[in-house]
């Protein structure tokens, strides 16, 4: 029977091109001499543009991380700053803030699968399981505002201080303490001040918050770019 | 002075795989063509470097859909100390 009316049997595999390679002859080309400086100099070119090509999290990722949270939460404060009584954020603000989110994602995507491509193993099935637990974490948070909005809380704090603040205090705090467990001090760093900015703006109001937090976490974001940039290059 | 020097390391293409493999976290992998692409080495010559650290219990080669190659643990102190050796040496010279 023709391939072509074969709809039953599992598709062919791509060839693995190590197989391949395999079945060549091997190399006989004589192994180069290395002065102990040349070594030197291959092997910091060498890590450097590795650890380049597999970060997930490069420094230009996180600059445009505090473009976006400052474009997110800025337009959430001008829509909400001059509200008597308030009554929380604009649809038109909101719809900004979620298309922002979503290219953000996007994005995310795009440059974490790059990096990650051809990587198998311990800390990719790790990545999955913290994936979920962060999602669990997340989506709990709004659980919770639904809770206090069901029991009567006001405006200012369900469609102000809450939404603003909880979700970095919350999801700060498990980032920290899991970057913390791995020894990662730079991001145990970040998570922290993300956590003290949004616990400390959650006292400046309803209105004042959502400015406070997306000036706060850009700053904080820019710092990191600049000291992960600077680490890259030692 | 060269003696120190792990002489399975302590050449330009086997430096650069064993460099570029140390930069995964301890237990991952990296397929063989990712691997390719990021050294630069025809499929040959990158085979025929990796069946000498193979030899040697530096890495692992694994098959599964696609051949993935990981530095064992082996590897991972010998790597250690050859970059032990080469900061000694050149401190020293």
């Amino acid at each position: 029977m023709s391939e072509w009316f074969d709809t039953f049997s599992a598709p062919k595999p791509a060839p693995d091109p190590y197989d391949a390679a395999a079945a060549e002859p091997g190399s006989t080309e004589p192994e180069a001499e290395l002065d102990p400086r040349e070594a030197a100099a291959l092997l910091a070119r060498t890590a450097r543009d590795a650890e380049r090509e597999l970060d997930r999290r490069p420094p230009y990722l996180m600059l445009l991380a505090s473009l976006v949270v400052l474009v997110a939460y800025g337009v959430l404060w001008l829509s909400v700053r001059n509200q008597h009584p308030y009554t929380g954020p604009a649809g038109w603000a909101l719809g900004v803030t979620y298309g922002t989110i979503a290219v953000w994602v996007v994005v995310v995507l795009i440059v974490r699968n790059r990096a990650l491509t051809g990587v198998s193993g311990r800390s990719m099935r790790q990545g999955h399981w913290e994936g979920l637990a962060f999602a669990v974490i997340w989506t709990f948070v709004y659980v919770f505002e639904g809770a206090l909005t069901h029991a009567g809380a006001s405006w200012e704090i369900t469609r102000g201080i809450f939404p603003a603040a909880a979700p970095i205090v919350v999801v700060g705090s498990a980032a920290a303490a899991n970057q913390a467990a791995r020894q990662n001090w730079s991001w145990t760093g970040f998570a922290l001040g993300a956590v003290v900015l949004a616990g400390g703006a959650s006292y400046s109001g309803p209105r004042a918050v959502w400015g406070i937090i997306g000036v706060g976490l850009c700053v904080l974001l820019v710092v990191r770019a600049a000291q992960a940039w600077w680490l890259q290059r030692g | 002075m060269d003696d120190e020097l792990d002489p399975l390391i302590h050449v330009p293409a086997r430096l650069r795989i064993v460099a570029t493999l140390a930069a995964l976290d301890e237990g991952d992998a990296l397929s063989f063509t990712r691997l390719q692409t990021m050294i630069g080495l025809t499929p040959g010559n990158l085979i025929t470097h990796l069946r000498k650290l193979e030899e040697a219990g530096y890495i692992l080669t694994e098959k599964a859909a696609q051949t993935s190659v990981a530095l064992t643990p082996r590897g991972r102190a010998a790597f250690a100390a050859y970059r032990a050796s080469l900061s000694e040496l050149l401190a020293g010279g």
